[in-house]
C-alpha cells in the first residue's frame, strides 16, 4: 500500500523567540516491511540548514536552529511510502515466553543482544506492582509469547477508554492504569510496563495511521508498540486499535519510549506561552 | 577532662614527670595550662586500660580509637616517624599560640570567601569552608605505591568508559552483564560513540579528571571505597587548604619537605589545551558551572580564576553551526574546551534531561561534530554507579592482563545469582546501595535495620536484584584533629585526584582529607557536617620550589574586559538598578514617616494630607482619600508605608527589590569583593529581622530605614572606590544612572506636575537627597522653579536627571562596537534628545502654579521616563538580549 504523508505542526508564540534549537523525528525510516520513495522536511522560518543524521536506534534525525527573532514556527514533513504486509506466524507456534526471556537475556551477539536495549525500564515506562500483576495474567507458565501478547493487546484495548487530553506527556503507566484511560502513548507505554519487568523485549514506535480508516488516533501521530518474537523477528501490536498493524500503519521511529522519538523537541530563548497545531494526512498515492 | 596534644614521646614523658598536679590542672610544658576538651565517649573507652591507669581523669595526650588504623600513632604513644617534623612544630608551639595561629588562619579563610554550599541549608547558600588545620600526613615511599595505583584505575576506567561508550566488547566478547550499560540511568543514548574529548572516536582519553576516595583498613592497607569520574570536586579546595596550612604552619611544611602543588596544577591546565582540537593559536577554555546555587561554586569561580579559564553558565554559552561561542558584551567568541563541573546529563536539554533547562542546547551536536572538546567526556558519569564497582577487578584482568594495585572495597551486584545469595545471607554486615544511583536514594546499613526492615530490604533486592549491590563496610583509620582546643581522634577519608596531561595521567602529590564531623561519626560526609585537611605528601629528595600561585598573570586581558559575559553585564545593571530603587523607596519612606508623628509644624515634616497625596499619586493609596478626616488617613498612611517596608512578596516593594538585591549580589560575588558581597547580604537582613510592628508603632521603624540608606550609600562608595572602571562597573553605573533618572522624574511627575506642589518641595529634596545642596545655594524658602531647577536640569548637582543623562551618554561611548548585522544599532540619540529636552525645558514657565504648565511638565516628564524604558529595551537587546527565559517546544 503506497500512502503520500504530510504532517504540519505550527507553534505561535505569545512573545518573540530569539532563538531556538530542534530536532525532528519526522521522516519515516526504511523497515523490512516499509519503503520510503520519497521524504522531505521544510522549516519556517527558514533556518540557514537542516543537518540529517541517524540516532542510536536508527531513526532519522533532522537538527536546525534558528537566531533570528520569529513569533511562529512551522515545520513539515512529506513522505511518500510504502507499507506490505508482513506474514505473522500461527499464534501458538512460537517460543514461550520464558524461552525468549531466556534467550535474550543470555544472548552477547545478533538481534537477541541487540533486544536487549528493550528489556529495562526507560524514563516514560516505568513499571509497577500492580501493573504486573496484571500482566500475569496473560503470561501463564510455558504460554506462547506471541499467543500471551496478542491477548494482552486486547485486554488492554477492552478495559481501558481512549480518551483525548485526558492524560499529559507527564502521565505515568501508573496512573493510566489507576484512571483506565488515556491515549495512544499512554497504551503503548503501558503495555512496556507490562512486559519489561518479566525481561521481555519491547519497543516503543512512533507513526501514523491511514487517515479516514475506522482506527481510533488517526489524524495526529500515533504509537504502539513491538514485541521482539525471535521466530518473526519485532512484531508491531496496537493496544489501542487491538490490532496487528499491517498496511494501515506507517512507521516513522522507535526507541525504549516516548522520550526517544519525541518527533518535535526543541529548546527555545523566549516564547512564553505557545499554542501548538498538527495536521497530519496520510492518504493512498497512486503508484 | 581529658586533654590533648600532640607530641614526640620523649618530650610527654618528661612533661609528666614535672607537671603531676592535682587531677585537672596538670599544665602545658611551658607552664599555660591545657585546655580541656570534649572527646566522644566511644574513643574515650577505646583507650587501653594501660593508657588509663597512666593518666588519671587528667590530661591525657592524643589516644587513638582501639580497632581503628590510627595515622598518627603506631602504638599507643609512640608517634608514627613521618609525623616527627609535624609534631614537633606543634609541641614547640603549644595548644594556644597553636590555637592563635590557627584563629588567624580562619580569618584568611573567611577574607578568602572560601565556602561550601549545602543544599536545603535555610542559612542560605556559602557556608564557609570547615577545614582542620592539622594536615594528614604520608610517607614517600607509601605514596608512591598510592600514586602509580591511581593512575592505573584511571586508565583502566578511560578504557571501560570507551568500550562501553563504543564496540561494548567488554559485553559482547568479555561476557560482562550488559544490564551494566543499558539498565545504567547515567547511559543516555546520544553519549553513544559520541568523539573522545582526547582523541577522535573511539580512542583517547574521555576521563580527563579522575578522583579516587581511599580509606585504610585497621591492617594499614588502603582501599578504594568510590570513584569519582563525573566531575571530580576538590582539587581547588586542596589548593585552598594547602595555601592555609603552608601559611599557618611554615616551619613544618619547610622541615618536612612536603611535596608541592603547583607542577600538577600546570599539568591539569595543559592536558586541558590539548584536548582543543580546532587547531586554533590559543584555544579558548572555560569552566562550566550549574551557578552560584551548587554545592562547589566557591570552587569552580576559585578554579577559573587560578587557571586562568572564564567562568561560565549554560547560558553564556550558544552553538551555532555545530560550534560552541561565549556571548560577551563584544560578540560572539569561539570555545574550543569546555571543563564542566556540571553533570554529564544537564548539559544539553535538547538531547539529554528533557525535564531540565539547564546546559547548552546544541552542546552535544557540538560534541559530535568534534568542533568541541568537553572534559570529562560526557557519560563518563556511568562509571560512578557502584554496580561497576563489583567487576572493576575483572574489567582491569580482562583490560590489563593484570590486578588492580589498590583494591576496591569488595562489592557484590546482586543482578548475578550468587552475588545476590550471598548479599542476601550477609545482609547484617554490608552496607546496601541503590546499583545505579538516583537523586534522593541513601545507602543502607544492614546492622543499623531491625529483622522486620531486614526483611523488607530482602522482598526489595529479590523483586528488583539488577537495583542493588551490597558493599562490604570498612573501619576507617583515624587521624588527629582539632576541636578548638586540643586534639582529637577523627575518621578520615582521602581523595586523590589524577588528571590527563596531554600524554599520561599525572596525580596530584597531595588530596583532599575528608575528616568526620566528630569524634564519634563514622559518616565523612562535607554535606553532613564534616571537614577537609590539607594532605602533606613527604619527599624523599629536596624538590625544586615552584610557586603556588603564578608571580605574573597567566592571561593578560587585551580586550580590556570586553569579553565579560552578557549574562554578568545583565546581573551587574540589574543590581544598579535595584540598588537605586531601594534607596529612593526607602529615603521615601523616611521623608514620609514624619507625617504620621501628627508634627507637622515641626521641623519641616511633612503634613499627613500631603503625604497621602503624594503616596496616591504613586499608586500606593487611592486618589479619594483626600476628602477623610486626618485621622482616617493617618490610618491609611501607615498601613500603605507599612506594607510598603515589609510587604516582601509584592514585587516592587521594598523588601522584594531588597531580596533581588542579595540573590543578584550572590550571583555575583565571584566579581564582587568580599567586603561588598557581604554588605549586600546585610541588606535583605536589615529589611528582614523585623517583623511587621504593631499598629501605630511604624515609627519605631526609623533607625532600620537610616541603616538601609547608610548600607547603601556604603556600597555606592565602595563601587567607586574599588571597582575597576571596565565593563562591569560601567554596567552597574549605567542601571544606576538610567533608574536614578527615571526615579527622579517620576518622583517630579508626582510632586509637582501632579498637583499645587507648595507641600512636597521639601520632601521632594529629602527623597532626592538635595535639601543641603538647596539651602547651601539659596537660602531662600522652598520654591517650585528653583527645586525643579536643581533637581531636573541642575548639571553640577549629582541627583539631577541632567546629570544622570550626561553620566549615560559617557558611558555609551565607551560600550564596545558589535558587529555590523546587528539590526538593533544602539540609539545613542536618544541620550542626546533626552538631554537636549531637559537642557532646554523653560523651568520657569513650567514651575507656574497653573493646569496647563503642569499638563506641559507632566508631558515632558512622562516623555523622558518613556525615553528611558526605550533605552533600556535596547541595552537589553543589544547587550544582553540572552537574558530571555527559555522555553521548551511543547509535546503534541
Amino acid at each position: 500500500m503506497r500512502y503520500q504523508v504530510s504532517h504540519i505542526t505550527r507553534y505561535s508564540y505569545e512573545a518573540p523567540v530569539s532563538s531556538c534549537h530542534s530536532e525532528l523525528r519526522l521522516a519515516p525510516r526504511v523497515t523490512p516491511h516499509q519503503k520510503v520513495w520519497r521524504r522531505s522536511v521544510s522549516v519556517r522560518p527558514k533556518p540557514e540548514r537542516i543537518d540529517e543524521r541517524e540516532d542510536y536506534f536508527g531513526n532519522i534525525v533532522h537538527r536546525f536552529a534558528l537566531f533570528d527573532s520569529h513569533s511562529s514556527l512551522e515545520v513539515h514533513s512529506e513522505s511518500i511510502v510504502e507499507v506490505q504486509a508482513r506474514p505473522l506466524p500461527l499464534p501458538r507456534s512460537t517460543a514461550s515466553w520464558e524461552q525468549v526471556r531466556d534467550a535474550v537475556r543470555a544472548a552477547r551477539s545478533g538481534s537477541l543482544f541487540e533486544a536487549i536495549e528493550f528489556t529495562g525500564e526507560s524514563p516514560f515506562a516505568v513499571g509497577a506492582v500492580e501493573i504486573e500483576l496484571y500482566a500475569r495474567d496473560s503470561l501463564a507458565p510455558g504460554r506462547s509469547l506471541l499467543d500471551a501478547v496478542l491477548e494482552l493487546n486486547a485486554r488492554i484495548h477492552r478495559d481501558f477508554k481512549y480518551k483525548p487530553s485526558s492524560t499529559t506527556i507527564d502521565t505515568t503507566p501508573s496512573e493510566v492504569f489507576k484512571t483506565r484511560r488515556g491515549v495512544c502513548q499512554d497504551f503503548a507505554h503501558l503495555m512496556i510496563a507490562m512486559l519489561r519487568p518479566v525481561g521481555i523485549p519491547v519497543r516503543y514506535v512512533s507513526g501514523y495511521l491511514r487517515s479516514g480508516a475506522s482506527y481510533t488516533g488517526a489524524e495526529a501521530s500515533h504509537a504502539w508498540v513491538s514485541v521482539f518474537v525471535p521466530e518473526a523477528g519485532w512484531v508491531d501490536l496496537d493496544p489501542t486499535n487491538n490490532v496487528v498493524p499491517e498496511q494501515g500503519h506507517v512507521t516513522v521511529a522507535w526507541g525504549r519510549d516516548y522520550g526517544d522519538v519525541t518527533p518535535v523537541k526543541g529548546v527555545t530563548l523566549g516564547g512564553g506561552e505557545q499554542k501548538i497545531d498538527v495536521e497530519v494526512r496520510v492518504i493512498p498515492a497512486t503508484s | 577532662m581529658p586533654g590533648g596534644w600532640l607530641e614526640p614521646p620523649g618530650r610527654r614523658r618528661r612533661r609528666r614527670r614535672a607537671f603531676s598536679g592535682p587531677a585537672g590542672t596538670i599544665g602545658w610544658h611551658n607552664g599555660c595550662r591545657i585546655l580541656s576538651f570534649w572527646m566522644a565517649r566511644r574513643i574515650r573507652q577505646a583507650a587501653t586500660a594501660e593508657q588509663r591507669r597512666d593518666s588519671p581523669e587528667a590530661q591525657d595526650p592524643y589516644v587513638a580509637p582501639a580497632g581503628h588504623y590510627d595515622e598518627f600513632l603506631a602504638a599507643p604513644g609512640i608517634p608514627r616517624r613521618h609525623w616527627r617534623k609535624l609534631t614537633a612544630t606543634m609541641s614547640r608551639l603549644g595548644a594556644e599560640r597553636f590555637g592563635r595561629r590557627w584563629q588567624q588562619a580562619l580569618q584568611l579563610i573567611q577574607a578568602n570567601g572560601i565556602s561550601y554550599n549545602v543544599y536545603g541549608d535555610p542559612q542560605g547558600s556559602g557556608r564557609p569552608w570547615p577545614l582542620d588545620p592539622i594536615p594528614l600526613v604520608i610517607p614517600a615511599e607509601e605514596w608512591n605505591s598510592i600514586e602509580s595505583a591511581v593512575a592505573q584505575r584511571a586508565h583502566v576506567l578511560n578504557a571501560v568508559l570507551n568500550d562501553f561508550l563504543g564496540e561494548q566488547q567488554l559485553l559482547k566478547q568479555s561476557g560482562f552483564p550488559p544490564d551494566l550499560v543499558f539498565r545504567n540511568p547515567a547511559f543516555f543514548r546520544p553519549f553513544h560513540r559520541l568523539p573522545a574529548p582526547g582523541g577522535s572516536e573511539g580512542s583517547g582519553p574521555r576521563l580527563i579528571h579522575y578522583a579516587a576516595d581511599l580509606a585504610r583498613s585497621p591492617d594499614g592497607r588502603w582501599w578504594v571505597i568510590a570513584d569519582r569520574a563525573q566531575a571530580p570536586s576538590g582539587p581547588g579546595y586542596a589548593l585552598e587548604n594547602r595555601l592555609v596550612s603552608a601559611q599557618m604552619l611554615p616551619e613544618a611544611f619547610q622541615a618536612a619537605r612536603v611535596r608541592r602543588l603547583a607542577r600538577y596544577f600546570q599539568s591539569y591546565r595543559e592536558g586541558l589545551l590539548s584536548l582543543a582540537r580546532t587547531g586554533r593559536d590559543q584555544p579558548r577554555v572555560v569552566l562550566l558551572t550549574p551557578g552560584p546555587f551548587n554545592e562547589t561554586y566557591f570552587e569552580h569561580a576559585y578554579l577559573a580564576k587560578y587557571l586562568g579559564f572564564p567562568l561560565v553558565e549554560g547560558g553564556d554559552l550558544s552553538v551555532r553551526d555545530n560550534r560552541v561561542y561565549l556571548k560577551t558584551l563584544s560578540g560572539l567568541s569561539r570555545v574550543d574546551v569546555i571543563l564542566r563541573r556540571q553533570d554529564d546529563t544537564f548539559c544539553d536539554p535538547l538531547e539529554l534531561r528533557g525535564d531540565s533547562l539547564l546546559g547548552v542546547p546544541g552542546l552535544v551536536g557540538a560534541i559530535r561534530a568534534g568542533e568541541v572538546a568537553v572534559a570529562n567526556g560526557l557519560g563518563s558519569g556511568m562509571l560512578e554507579s557502584p554496580a561497576n564497582m563489583a567487576f572493576l577487578p575483572a574489567y582491569c584482568r580482562e583490560l590489563t592482563g593484570g590486578g588492580l594495585a589498590l583494591p576496591s572495597l569488595a562489592t557484590w551486584w546482586c543482578g548475578q545469582d550468587e552475588a545476590r545469595r550471598y548479599v542476601l545471607n550477609n545482609l547484617k554486615h554490608l552496607v546496601i546501595k541503590p546499583a545505579f544511583p538516583r537523586i534522593g536514594q541513601s545507602p543502607v546499613f544492614g546492622a543499623a535495620l531491625s529483622a522486620d526492615e531486614r526483611a523488607k530490604l530482602a522482598l526489595a533486592i529479590e523483586r528488583r536484584p539488577e537495583d542493588y549491590v551490597g558493599q562490604e563496610t570498612m573501619a576507617l583509620s583515624s587521624a588527629p584533629a582539632w576541636n578548638g582546643h586540643g586534639v582529637e581522634a577523627r575518621h578520615v577519608v582521602l581523595r586523590v585526584f589524577a588528571a590527563w596531561s596531554g600524554s599520561n595521567y599525572e596525580v596530584m602529590p597531595g588530596g583532599l582529607t575528608r575528616v568526620a564531623g566528630s569524634g564519634d561519626s563514622l559518616v565523612v560526609n562535607m554535606q553532613r557536617g564534616g571537614g577537609s585537611k590539607d594532605t602533606w605528601i613527604l619527599s624523599d629528595h629536596d624538590e625544586e620550589p615552584i610557586p603556588l600561585m603564578p608571580s605574573t598573570p597567566q592571561k593578560v586581558n587585551t580586550s580590556r574586559g570586553a569579553d565579560l559575559p552578557s549574562r554578568v553585564a545583565d546581573n551587574l545593571y540589574w543590581l544598579g538598578r535595584y540598588m537605586e530603587r531601594v534607596e529612593t523607596d526607602a529615603r521615601l519612606a523616611r521623608a514620609l514617616m514624619p507625617a504620621l508623628s501628627g508634627e507637622c509644624d515641626l521641623g519641616g515634616a511633612i503634613a499627613v494630607e500631603a503625604a497621602v497625596q503624594l503616596m496616591a499619586a504613586y499608586g500606593h493609596l487611592p486618589k479619594e482619600l483626600g476628602d477623610t478626616h486626618p485621622l482616617e488617613q493617618r490610618r491609611w498612611l501607615e498601613k500603605a508605608l507599612a506594607a510598603m517596608l515589609f510587604e516582601g512578596n509584592r514585587p516592587g516593594g521594598l523588601l522584594w527589590t531588597a531580596k533581588q538585591i542579595s540573590r543578584l549580589g550572590w550571583q555575583l560575588r565571584e566579581r564582587l569583593s568580599t567586603d561588598t558581597s557581604r554588605l549586600l547580604g546585610r541588606l535583605e537582613k536589615e529589611f528582614q529581622r523585623n517583623r511587621k510592628p504593631p499598629s501605630g508603632r511604624l515609627m519605631a521603624e526609623m533607625p532600620e530605614l537610616d541603616h538601609a540608606v547608610q548600607t547603601l550609600s556604603a556600597f555606592n562608595g565602595m563601587a567607586m572606590e574599588n571597582m575597576t572602571r571596565g565593563y562591569s562597573w560601567r554596567f552597574l553605573d549605567i542601571g544606576r544612572r538610567l533608574e536614578r533618572a527615571s526615579q527622579t522624574a517620576s518622583l517630579l511627575r508626582h510632586g509637582i506636575a501632579a498637583g499645587p506642589a507648595g507641600p512636597y518641595l521639601e520632601t521632594l529634596l529629602q527623597v532626592a537627597d538635595s535639601t543641603m545642596t538647596y539651602r547651601s545655594r539659596y537660602y531662600t524658602a522652598m520654591q517650585t522653579d528653583l527645586v525643579l531647577d536643581l533637581l531636573l536640569n541642575d548639571e553640577a548637582n549629582p541627583r539631577s536627571i541632567a546629570f544622570q543623562l550626561e553620566t549615560l551618554a559617557g558611558h555609551w561611548k565607551r560600550l564596545p562596537e558589535r558587529e555590523a548585522r546587528e539590526r538593533y544599532p544602539v540609539d545613542a540619540r536618544t541620550i542626546w534628545e533626552l538631554l537636549t529636552s531637559v537642557r532646554m525645558a523653560p523651568v520657569e514657565q513650567l514651575s507656574e502654579d497653573s493646569p496647563e504648565a503642569r499638563e506641559e511638565l507632566n508631558e515632558l516628564l512622562t516623555g523622558i521616563e518613556d525615553k528611558l524604558t526605550v533605552l533600556s529595551d535596547t541595552l537589553a537587546v543589544k547587550y544582553l538580549s540572552h537574558a530571555a527565559l527559555a522555553g521548551r517546544l511543547g509535546a503534541v
